[in-house]
């Protein structure tokens, strides 16, 4: 066999490849936060409003990649950068970009529960923008306290894709509270920016005052100050009495479960597996429910309005309003997720989401769950009381007479 | 070159059609496209694996690159997440390894294997005209596209391709909540490896009628070259073990969709989603999934046994070493291949008994593979060994099967596979024999059969550079894999460094990475080499190895028909460096007095 | 046929495959990237295994490809003139090298089935220590409480931290609620599948003190990487104390003091 080679295969393999290595080396660019679109069209906001909104955030908040935590948030920066930025370790071989590694792929970026992953999960994860928490130890609108976040992140959410960050060391928890708090107050200010618009004068032509007065003092402040207030909202818990009479207590509990003033089994269902209602929905996704209803009429009765009898302005407005509902749709579908209903929680399981002390579920049956349509018993029942609801619940899993037999198999003994 | 006296064409000329009015549209797609010449055929197959494989291989490179670098901006993928600043989804990465498993088993190895190579070699060494089945044969071809469009539409659809791994154990696969690709992702998968399953079939019925009916006069079984035996109980084994997968796929599909329960127990929640009536198991998949994706290992390297033995013996001019005993070894193969399935799920939570059944058919499945080993040993010792590109690919299989084989003793040893399964032991194992093994022989293969197929020989030169790069390369990718599974590093991990135990590998993983993107570069020296070669190289004539079997009478490229006379074989296939003959090579097709003439001629 | 230094230069590429191949196993143990430490009591048979089979089978390879490289080079056309060997085989050679390997490899197998039946097949008679679910993405641990009955109402729930007394025999009892799991932990060199609908027992004896990782190792999900977990060992009296610390704070009626309140304070 002969050893000739010829060079012209060499050529076109180097520019081949130099043409691979072009293409394929570009990077991405820096990650971004995504605007709230929702709130955006709802607001009906122009594009120059809603660059106006996004170079306000940009300077009060900063990126992904470089955060700004004004003195008026109470945020700790140097946390803030722990947890922002790209996945890297630092030159003392702390990691970095911790939010980007642990969350981001569920609760998105932004902190908008839209990260790559969210759609595939049930119960979606948590939105932080409108600054709603669930499980928390404060009286139902107030924010959750710090330990409270850090709480979540230690023991994850039972019976959810939230997973437990008990393993991460102190300090990186730490850090990831911080910046959960740091998008929500973004996200809040966002939502409260865009709906500002709205009381404008003519005079300020359609453009917020960048002032400091009214961006920091007027908008930012009030929301970072309820955070601050959070650990004044705790929930004052009277002690359970030390030589409760348990079996008493739990047959106090069950009558209040079935009685009127409690109503329990409205939602929770006389069985205590939650099929009393199937039709209600938390927060986050009525908020879409109601919007998306409310476009899909109005769409369809501007659609079959004739704009044959209307005079050149009004067939302008009525062509302008068409292309916002179909605008919205269209948001509607990429930026939100498909709502879902909430079902009350299957008290048999003897999983909860909040957390399973004692304690955890007298804040749930106290103030109910921010966000979700359980109720506040504050006001309604007495402290001892709920704290006889909480023993009956608390043995509902092993209850194996009553309502429900040994045979039935959701309870906690072969469930688990 | 054989001069033996060629008795008048009997056969090829006489079927010539009457003539007719040209209907140029119609030719083309009968001769190219739905042709029914195996040869054609089998270039089909050849030039859709190797596409795949690039596809394999980029998917490979993604898969990579995330390990070594996790969270990081990913090259060109980047761009999806281009939100998250280029960073992967989780989701994504174990879509990444399912569907390079999947493309590269389904698409690429057992194809190219016997949809390439089995169809354009079969009839040329044994001497028929074509295949039993024409027919069925190019049916064997069109039934991979509806594959083909299933696996590569999955990448598109909501939720992306399968994600549960090639394995695909339910119920990850069969909950459609359990992961993103659990959706349409994975019922177009198994629609796809229904198809390659069907294609499969054909296939083997196909091959073990031609073998057994269709050898030219002389040509007994056990004068056919190594090839061909691979290449029949190959077919033998995707005959008897194919059922059962496609049965399996049946019934995943049916828990999908139809919402029966033959893989998953009652009351089974996942990700908060119940579905179906449950009341089944998930280690029934198990068994059924193993008991022909083993024989399926064995598939998908038979054949690449069956060349090398060719190829070697063609470049060291010498016979096989124990031409029978190697015989005994592939049905070996074959036969315990059928009992050892277990080996898989020794961790699964079958019954532990089995753990020791399987163990010992395991251990004795190593016996076959060490014959066949020591043979080839033999084969090259004491030869007269020319390092063409073929040959050394051909080596590098001898060289890199030891290690493959090898490292299979370990996980056989079931308490040592308590601590390797499911790390990086395994993933060096079966890439050792798959990519090391199986897909040297197929490059062996390639440059081996390319002047048969397209009539000129591919560069030498440019042969070397891909085989040295490649080896060096590949060696470097997988080797350490070995290592990281000592310290336990386990597959399929987005992030392992999220464990203290893993922490220090960083340095390693990124060694490797590099080098896989240097192996998947080099193949750019291979694909231009291939094309180019196709048009341009040296026209080769009938036999430019002097080479023994059957395949090197015909012409280069052989017509419709392959043969322009009869071929009669008066000798095993191995006859090289004979005593007494003045050439070195023996055909297969040269008359007995041709030896006899060639003596005496040599004798004045 | 090639230059003289063509079947040289091949040859000695083919040496290397030995070499190296040596060469990294020797240096990984050396630069600290090889076993984790065994912390088990029957890890020491199986570690021992495993370099048993590496010494078996190092000697094969290296034979082996040490005879390939040989080959190649002393039987180089390019550099050996003579003629090749005309031999169809050696009966005697098929048969030696076929009764030795055969031997060798089922002596291997009846030398472990101890080693895997203590593991896997003689589970200590014993209650369950603590019961691992396996779910996406986390370990569930349930301790029986102080009546030692899984299941009742004084059980202690734990997620992704598991606590063991050293030197004592532990049971496992696994299950997974919803896929596929695996429980692994390199240091004990256990490993087993969690499979739903089935409860599967694990057991083994910790020999040391320490912190340990629990890694899944049957791909589960997207989060498959996420499964980590630790597991303590630690000596009777501190594993009881920590479950009584943990069982109070399962069953506190009061919250814990919240650090936010002494620096506010101070």
């Amino acid at each position: 066999m002969t050893m000739a080679y010829s060079l012209r295969p060499l050529w076109i393999t180097c520019s081949l490849g130099c043409l691979v290595v072009a293409v394929g080396c570009g990077t991405t660019p820096a990650a971004s936060f995504r605007p709230n679109m929702v709130e955006a069209t709802k607001q009906r906001l122009t594009p120059a409003q809603e660059k106006q909104v996004a170079t306000v955030l940009l300077a009060m908040f900063g990126t992904p990649d470089d955060p700004v935590a004004l003195p008026e948030t109470g945020l700790d920066e140097a946390k803030l950068r722990l947890a922002a930025g790209p996945v890297r370790s630092d030159i003392v071989g702390r990691k970095n970009g911790l939010y980007r590694e642990h969350c981001a792929h569920c609760h998105g970026i932004t902190g908008d529960g839209l990260g790559p992953t969210a759609a595939f999960l049930n119960p979606y994860p948590r939105d932080y923008r409108p600054g709603v928490f669930k499980f928390k130890s404060t009286e139902r609108a107030d924010k959750p306290t710090h330990a409270d976040l850090v709480r979540i992140l230690h023991n994850g959410i039972a019976g959810t894709s939230m997973p437990s960050f008990a393993l991460l060391p102190e300090a990186q928890v730490e850090a990831l509270a911080e910046y959960v708090k740091y998008l929500s107050i973004r996200g809040e200010t966002e939502l409260s920016l865009m709906r500002a618009f709205f009381e404008l004068d003519d005079d300020a032509q359609g453009k917020l005052p960048e002032t400091r007065e009214f961006l920091v003092d007027e908008t930012l402040s009030p929301i970072a100050e309820k955070w601050q207030a959070a650990a004044d909202a705790r929930i004052p818990v009277p002690e359970m009495p030390a030589d409760i009479d348990l079996v008493a207590s739990i047959a106090k509990g069950k009558e209040l479960f079935y009685g009127d003033k409690a109503n329990c089994v409205k939602c929770h269902g006389v069985t205590g597996l939650g099929d009393g209602q199937a039709n209600d929905y938390d927060d986050w996704n009525k908020a879409i429910v109601e919007i998306d209803k409310e476009v899909k009429s109005t769409a369809a009765k501007a659609k079959e309005t004739s704009t044959v009898s209307m005079s050149a302005d009004e067939a302008a407005e009525h062509r302008s309003q068409l292309a916002w509902l179909e605008k919205f749709d269209a948001v509607l579908a990429g930026d939100a997720l498909t709502p879902r209903t909430i079902p009350p929680r299957n008290l048999r399981h003897g999983i909860y989401r909040g957390g399973r002390r004692p304690l955890d579920l007298y804040y749930r049956i106290h103030a109910g769950i921010n966000g979700a349509p359980m109720p506040a018993a504050k006001g309604t029942i007495s402290p001892e009381d709920i704290w006889h609801i909480v023993n009956y619940v608390r043995s509902l899993p092993y209850e194996l007479d009553g309502e429900l037999g040994a045979d039935r198999p959701m309870v906690a003994r072969d469930r688990f | 070159m054989s001069t033996a006296i060629a008795s008048p064409v009997a056969h090829g000329t006489a079927h010539l059609p009457p003539a007719r009015k040209p209907r140029p549209v119609a030719e083309f797609l009968s001769t190219y496209v739905f042709s029914k010449d195996h040869k054609v055929i089998g270039l089909q197959f050849l030039f859709s694996t190797l596409v795949w494989f690039l596809i394999g291989g980029l998917l490979a490179l993604a898969v990579r690159w995330q390990i070594a670098w996790p969270w990081s901006d990913v090259p060109v993928l980047g761009k999806l997440f281009a939100q998250e600043g280029g960073q992967m989804a989780p989701e994504f990465y174990t879509m990444l390894f399912t569907m390079h498993a999947t493309v590269m088993i389904f698409l690429v190895i057992i194809p190219i294997l016997a949809g390439a190579f089995g169809n354009f070699l079969i009839p040329l060494m044994i001497g028929a005209d074509d295949m039993a089945f024409p027919t069925l044969n190019m049916l064997s071809y069109w039934f991979m596209w509806p594959a083909f469009i299933a696996f590569g539409a999955s990448f598109f659809v909501e939720g992306g391709a399968a994600s549960s791994g090639w394995t695909s154990y339910p119920t990850l696969s069969t909950n459609i909540a359990s992961s993103p690709g659990a959706g349409w992702g994975q019922t177009l998968w198994l629609i796809g490896l229904t198809m390659v399953g069907v294609s499969s079939m054909l296939g083997s019925v196909n091959y073990m009628t031609t073998i057994i009916l269709m050898r030219a006069p002389g040509m007994t079984m056990f004068r056919l070259p190594m090839t061909i035996w691979a290449m029949f109980i190959t077919a033998v084994l995707q005959a008897f073990a194919l059922p059962v997968l496609t049965a399996a796929g049946f019934m995943q599909l049916a828990d999908r969709t139809l919402g029966t329960g033959f893989f998953s127990p009652e009351g089974n929640i996942v990700n908060n989603w119940m579905q179906g009536t449950g009341g089944g198991q998930p280690l029934l998949w198990q068994h059924l999934f193993w008991f022909y994706s083993h024989p399926a290992v064995y598939i998908m390297i038979l054949p690449a046994m069956g060349m090398v033995s060719d190829i070697l013996t063609t470049f060291a001019r010498k016979p096989l070493f124990g031409y029978r005993p190697m015989v005994y070894s592939i049905a070996g193969i074959a036969g315990l291949g059928f009992i050892v399935w277990g080996h898989h799920m020794f961790i699964s939570g079958m019954n532990p008994a089995l753990g020791i059944t399987f163990m010992v058919s395991t251990m004795m499945i190593a016996l076959p593979s060490a014959v066949k080993t020591f043979n080839w040993l033999g084969t090259i010792w004491g030869g007269k060994i020319q390092f063409t590109t073929s040959m050394l690919f051909a080596l590098a299989f001898v060289s890199m099967f030891i290690i493959g084989g090898l490292s299979g003793i370990f996980m056989a040893a079931t308490p040592v596979d308590i601590f390797i399964h499911d790390t990086y032991f395994i993933v060096a194992h079966f890439h050792y024999v798959l990519f090391a093994g199986t897909a040297m022989g197929v490059w062996a293969g390639i440059y081996y059969w390319f002047p048969k197929m397209f009539g000129r020989t591919m560069n030498e030169f440019w042969g070397k550079v891909h085989f040295f790069l490649t080896f060096i390369f590949m060696n470097g990718t997988f080797f350490t894999m070995h290592i990281l599974g000592a310290v336990g590093f386990p597959r399929r991990l987005a992030d392992a460094y999220h464990y203290e135990t893993f922490h220090h590998l960083q340095p390693m993983n990124a060694f490797m990475t590099w080098c896989a993107i240097g192996m998947v570069a080099t193949q750019i020296i291979f694909a231009i080499n291939f094309f180019w070669s196709m048009f341009f190289g040296p026209v080769a004539g009938r036999n430019p190895w002097n080479a023994n079997t059957l395949e090197w009478t015909a012409p280069s490229p052989p017509g419709h028909g392959n043969f322009d006379f009869q071929p009669v074989v008066y000798r095993g296939p191995y006859e090289y460096s004979v005593p007494g003959v003045e050439k070195d090579h023996l055909m297969q097709t040269d008359p007995p007095h041709a030896a006899a003439a060639a003596a005496a001629a040599a004798a004045h | 046929m090639g230059s003289r230094f063509s079947g040289i230069f091949w040859s000695l590429l083919f040496l290397a495959v030995p070499v190296l191949g040596v060469a990294t196993f020797a240096i990984a143990p050396a630069i600290d990237v090889w076993l984790p430490k065994d912390i088990s009591e029957h890890g020491k048979a199986i570690d021992g295994l495993f370099y048993f089979i590496l010494g078996l089978t190092g000697i094969v390879f290296i034979a082996t490809e040490v005879v390939l490289f040989w080959f190649l080079w002393k039987y180089d056309a390019a550099r050996d003139n003579g003629p090749a060997k005309y031999i169809h085989g050696s009966h005697t050679l098929e048969v030696v090298w076929t009764i030795i390997p055969a031997a060798t490899l089922l002596f291997l197998a009846i030398y472990q089935m101890n080693t895997w039946a203590d593991v896997k097949m003689r589970r200590p008679a014993m209650a369950p220590t603590v019961e691992v679910v396996a779910r996406q993405f986390e370990w569930r641990l349930r301790y029986p409480g102080r009546d030692g009955t899984l299941g009742t109402a004084d059980d202690l729930f734990l997620v992704n931290d598991m606590h063991v007394p050293v030197d004592e025999d532990i049971l496992v009892q696994l299950k997974s609620m919803d896929v596929l799991h695996s429980f692994f932990i390199p240091n004990l060199r256990i490993k087993q599948d969690a499979v739903p609908g089935m409860k599967i027992p694990v057991w083994f004896k910790a020999t040391e003190n320490g912190q340990f990782d629990i890694v899944c190792a049957e791909l589960c999900g997207w989060g498959h990487y996420k499964m980590k977990g630790r597991v303590t060992v630690e000596s009777r009296e501190d594993f009881d104390r920590w479950l009584e610390s943990q069982y109070a704070k399962q069953e506190a009626t009061q919250p814990e003091p919240d650090p936010a309140d002494a620096v506010a304070q101070n």
